[in-house]
């Protein structure tokens, strides 16, 4: 090896050059110009325990620029992420200290903290600016005693409420928590019903609360504000639970599984609607306070139909043309059978339900979970603009492809999935938003666990919520209406059909094997059952049938996803001056009259 | 001087300024990946440094591992060499904050000619001339043409979005030019969806010629003539050689006064490279400037008599450029061919492995930089480049004669290389004929580029 050559031919060691060169190597070291690294330049990532940048993780958002993970950031920091510049005014900036259990060596600490992190308590609180949207807004500072929530947390979330609730403006807060308050006892304690009382009478004044959970929030805050939001928001891989891992670990002497109690695991598990980058968070927060803005709501509204009047002419000519159009081509094809459309209907190449709604409306964000068990795959839902205009859409959802049928189950939802849609539908009847449902499913999922968690009874409780929902609902079929699995979402003011969807009690299969004893008698059961379009309208359970020129492919789907759009336009005109009264009523009457 | 010095690099490239700092007196320290541990820049520095696994982006690009190594050995200055940190603003940045001497020229130099267009205008700015173009995009073929007519023919048209040859045509004159406009309009709009377009001067046979520059702190700078690379595959370097046939004593001087200027424009410290494209005309246009110590600068070490790595230091240190504008004298003619562990026959696919047997050339302005030893292991993590093989003759005709011979010497036998590859352009009567322009690659050996030559 040449190694040991270099070190043979030199005989004292590798570092023959010296030799050579005759230098004092280690002498010549005193009077230079030595290196030194600054204090704080670089950080350990407490992640990925790889050295960073102290700049770079401030140009990053706080986050560690190799492995990404979050770093807690401290509350004016993250007012400075997050609100519109000097917009931020504070609200009960210096609170007098409290100590209701003279704990002892507790002002101290307190003092301390207070010096050291320059801040007065664990959480601030003001009023600001999110791109525009004006709110109340509190931040968690996790430096500050691990943020346990005393008396002066409480208080100061609690006053930060009820102002909202009196300016009626839309609340966020910024959750992080350790817990309780150890010094603080039992008072620490009552801030949990303190908060979360304050937050229901926010709530039923008909205001927004967006709660943010960031790295930790465990404990009472968990059980109380942090839980509470309409709508719930985490940091990626943030910790979130009420009891500390570890305790839990003690109590069940089992080593908790990887990503336990994190957000994604808490996404999974549907008790939190997104998980938003921490770049994307002004965006997505203030387009979800928008989207809640009852005057904005009340405005866009009122717009529908005017467009129309105005051109009321032209559109009638054209809807002349299209009739005739369509009698024309309808006279030069031959009819489709039930049991042709039946197959149209299930085509994998179909489009899917989400297919529409993107050519439909704009910006939707989808919120997740049941807030109960899970987040269903085969019903997708949130939040959009339908020309301007804020509305609910839910939808179930077939996969494109094996891995994506895995995850939308095909299209058969679980309990949790009619959970989450009930859920979204009461967020939109309070704050006034039109819902729209998408429907395409086989059915709801017969299997063990649908059974277990109450299949029955989550359908149920949608058909008996839907009734008294006061705000304008109209569902569409797009593919297969399977039986009460679709009837879920289709307790609606309006229910309209694509020409070759299908809508049944429940598969033409299933239907001849209990009638014919063969369900190879499909096609023929088919016929009788009067499950097209064409036949329902006949039966008045639908009122309207889109027009497939050809069967809807990623071809046309285009103009289809067009028809959709001017019949709903033509919907919401029509509704848009009934009272919310008028609108339960008149949805009451159309299934009483079955 | 500094008393100790850490080289941040590998290959051919470390041992080349391990030796350099070597015959200064100066204490070298190597720093090495777990790859590198018997590479020969590892065995010869005075010092080596492990700085991580394999990987670049582990070691050599491991800004925190290699500045950690420097304070811990308490060197003075970092040689970035070329490739990996020798251009990221941010390192030099943090060897600033340091304490530690970057040699090379400061972040912000680093950072304003990094930004190509930002490099452009600059240099624009300082009356370096660019190739011109139109600035703004171009809908309208009437417009064009009298954009083009002020340009001057020829001109090429470009797509904003494009890539790739579509949406692009070449006029020669103000006829037949708005059919060309429209094609090229119509195939970028159905290409890539974007109808905008530009124009820029159509260079015809370009050389890409650059000019070594030098600078010191003092406000002194100093060209060291050209060197032609326009011999190049993929944009990839292939044999360079200086100085180029083509330009006159005059045309030197009138490049090397603009190489000079633009240096000037930025404050530059150190050595750097201005990259011309030269027309058939003799025009020649700024193309960018590149902040480090360059591949091929043996060829202008042979012409010039200039120990550029020795230089860079020297200036790093504070003193004075040991050379002055008048002293400079471009003499004799070399030529530089990589060697590179890659398969010219399986479209130059790198080939790593170990090295069974070597025979180096030598003699008379015979020059060989390498890493490489028998049994040594030519790892896959990095660049394939294994030896640069340069000889000086006292014109190009001799020095032509010397590559041809020194080439047929060389033996690098375990691993594929391209030696081959470069004997049969070095043999080629295009190459002795000077027919060289950025596309002799293409013009001359297609089969390589397509890579379907069986060797």
């Amino acid at each position: 090896m040449l190694r040991d050559i270099f070190e043979k031919r030199m005989g004292k060691g590798p570092d023959f050059s010296r030799l050579k060169r005759g230098v004092n190597a280690e002498g010549d070291n005193d009077a230079r110009n030595l290196p030194e690294i600054p204090d704080n330049m670089w950080k350990k990532c407490n992640f990925c325990g790889k050295p960073i940048l102290t700049a770079d993780v401030k140009e990053n958002l706080y986050r560690c620029p190799k492995c990404g993970g979050y770093f807690r950031v401290h509350a004016y920091r993250r007012v400075e992420i997050l609100c519109d510049e000097g917009s931020f005014q504070e609200w009960d900036k210096e609170m007098p200290f409290v100590n209701p259990l003279d704990f002892p060596g507790y002002k101290a600490k307190v003092d301390v903290t207070k010096e050291k992190f320059k801040l007065d308590e664990a959480v601030i609180s003001g009023e600001c600016l999110i791109n525009g949207e004006r709110t109340a807004l509190c931040i968690c500072d996790g430096r500050f005693i691990m943020s346990s929530m005393g008396h002066n947390v409480g208080e100061k979330i609690t006053r930060a409420i009820e102002k909202a609730t009196e300016m009626r403006l839309p609340i966020v807060i910024y959750c992080c928590s350790g817990g309780a308050r150890m010094q603080e006892g039992i008072i620490s304690l009552m801030q949990m019903a303190k908060t979360s009382e304050a937050l229901k009478r926010h709530h039923d004044a008909g205001l927004l609360y967006i709660s943010v959970l960031t790295n930790p929030t465990t404990g009472g805050v968990t059980a109380s504000f942090a839980m509470l939001g309409d709508v719930i928001l985490a940091e990626p891989k943030a910790l979130i639970g009420f009891a500390g891992p570890r305790v839990i670990e003690q109590t069940i002497r089992q080593k908790l599984p990887e990503g336990f109690q994190r957000s994604e695991f808490l996404l999974k598990h549907g008790f939190v609607d997104a998980i938003v980058k921490r770049e994307d968070q002004r965006e997505v927060i203030s387009e979800i306070i928008r989207l809640h803005d009852k005057d904005l709501i009340e405005k866009s509204m009122k717009t529908f139909g005017r467009v129309s009047d105005l051109d009321e002419a032209e559109i009638s000519a054209d809807g002349a043309v299209n009739a005739a159009g369509a009698e024309e081509k309808a006279s030069g094809k031959t009819e489709s059978t039930a049991w042709q459309r039946v197959l149209i209907s299930r085509d994998p190449k179909r489009p899917t339900a989400k297919d529409y709604m993107d050519l439909i409306f704009d910006d939707f964000i989808e919120l997740h979970g049941d807030r109960c068990f899970g987040d269903d795959g085969a019903v997708i839902g949130g939040l959009a603009y339908f020309h301007g205009l804020p509305v609910t859409v839910i939808a179930q959802q077939k996969g494109k492809n094996t891995k994506d049928n895995i995850l939308r189950n095909f299209g058969m939802p679980l309990p949790e999935g009619y959970r989450k849609a009930l859920r979204l539908m009461k967020q939109a009847d309070d704050f006034r938003r039109p819902i729209i449902c998408l429907i395409d499913t086989p059915g709801a999922y017969p299997g063990m666990e649908s059974e277990e968690r109450g299949q029955g009874e989550a359908i149920a409780r949608c058909l008996y919520e839907m009734s008294g929902v006061k705000v304008p609902v109209v569902s569409l079929v797009v593919g297969e209406g399977g039986s009460g699995g679709a009837l879920a979402l289709a307790v609606s003011n309006e229910v309209w059909m694509l020409e070759n969807a299908i809508y049944s009690i429940l598969s033409p299969e299933g239907f001849a094997s209990i009638l014919y004893k063969d369900s190879k008698k499909a096609p023929e059961a088919a016929e009788v059952m009067k499950i097209t379009a064409a036949d329902l309208k006949k039966l008045n359970v639908i009122e309207k049938i889109i027009r497939e020129d050809e069967p809807a492919s990623s071809e046309n789907i285009h103009e289809i996803a067009k028809l959709i759009d001017e019949e709903l336009s033509d919907f919401l005109a029509r509704y848009k001056d009934k009272t919310p009264d008028d609108i339960a009523r008149e949805r009451y009457d159309r299934f009483r009259s079955f | 001087m500094f008393g100790k010095v850490l080289v941040a690099n590998r290959g051919e490239i470390a041992v080349r300024i391990i030796r350099a700092l070597r015959e200064m007196g100066i204490r070298s320290v190597a720093v090495y990946s777990e790859a590198d541990r018997d590479s020969l820049h590892t065995m010869l520095a005075d010092e080596a440094v492990c700085i991580g696994p394999a990987a670049s982006a582990d070691s050599y690009l491991n800004m925190s591992a290699i500045i950690s190594a420097a304070a811990a050995v308490k060197a003075e200055a970092i040689h970035p060499g070329f490739g990996f940190l020798s251009e990221n603003a941010k390192f030099a940045d943090l060897c600033r904050q340091c304490n530690i001497k970057f040699i090379g020229p400061s972040p912000e130099i680093i950072d304003s000619m990094g930004n190509k267009s930002e490099a452009r205008n600059t240099m624009s700015a300082a009356g370096v001339p660019v190739i011109p173009g139109t600035k703004e995009a171009l809908y309208d073929a009437d417009k064009a043409l009298s954009e083009a007519e002020r340009i001057g023919f020829p001109v090429i048209i470009k797509a904003s979005a494009g890539g790739g040859g579509r949406g692009m045509r070449v006029a020669d004159s103000a006829d037949g030019f708005r059919d060309a406009f429209n094609a090229a309009q119509l195939e970028a709009e159905k290409g890539f969806g974007d109808n905008s377009m530009y124009i820029e001067k159509y260079i015809k046979k370009p050389r890409h010629i650059e000019f070594q520059i030098m600078a010191d702190s003092h406000g002194n700078v100093v060209h060291l003539g050209e060197r032609d690379c326009s011999i190049q595959r993929r944009h990839q370097k292939v044999l360079e050689e200086s100085p180029c046939d083509v330009i006159s004593p005059e045309l030197r001087q009138k490049m090397g006064e603009t190489a000079i200027k633009a240096a000037k424009a930025v404050g530059y410290e150190n050595a750097g490279t201005i990259e011309f494209l030269l027309d058939e005309d003799k025009s020649f246009y700024f193309m960018e400037m590149n902040t480090r110590i360059q591949v091929e600068h043996p060829v202008t070490e042979f012409v010039s008599g200039v120990d550029l790595i020795k230089e860079q230091i020297r200036v790093a240190a504070g003193e004075e450029l040991s050379i002055k504008p008048e002293d400079v004298r471009i003499k004799g003619h070399a030529i530089e061919c990589r060697i590179n562990a890659e398969n010219p026959s399986k479209n130059f696919r790198p080939c790593p492995g170990t090295i069974t047997d070597i025979h180096l050339p030598g003699g008379n302005g015979v020059r060989v930089d390498t890493h490489i030893y028998s049994d040594y292991t030519v790892p896959p993590n990095y660049d394939s480049m294994l030896l640069k093989l340069i000889v000086y003759g006292k014109d190009r005709k001799e020095a032509i004669a010397k590559m041809r011979s020194a080439l047929g010497e060389l033996v690098i036998e375990g691993i594929d290389t391209n030696v081959d590859f470069e004997y049969d352009i070095i043999t080629s009567k295009a190459f002795e004929d000077g027919d060289i322009s950025t596309d002799f690659i293409p013009k001359y050996f297609p089969e390589y580029v397509k890579g379907a030559k069986n060797l």
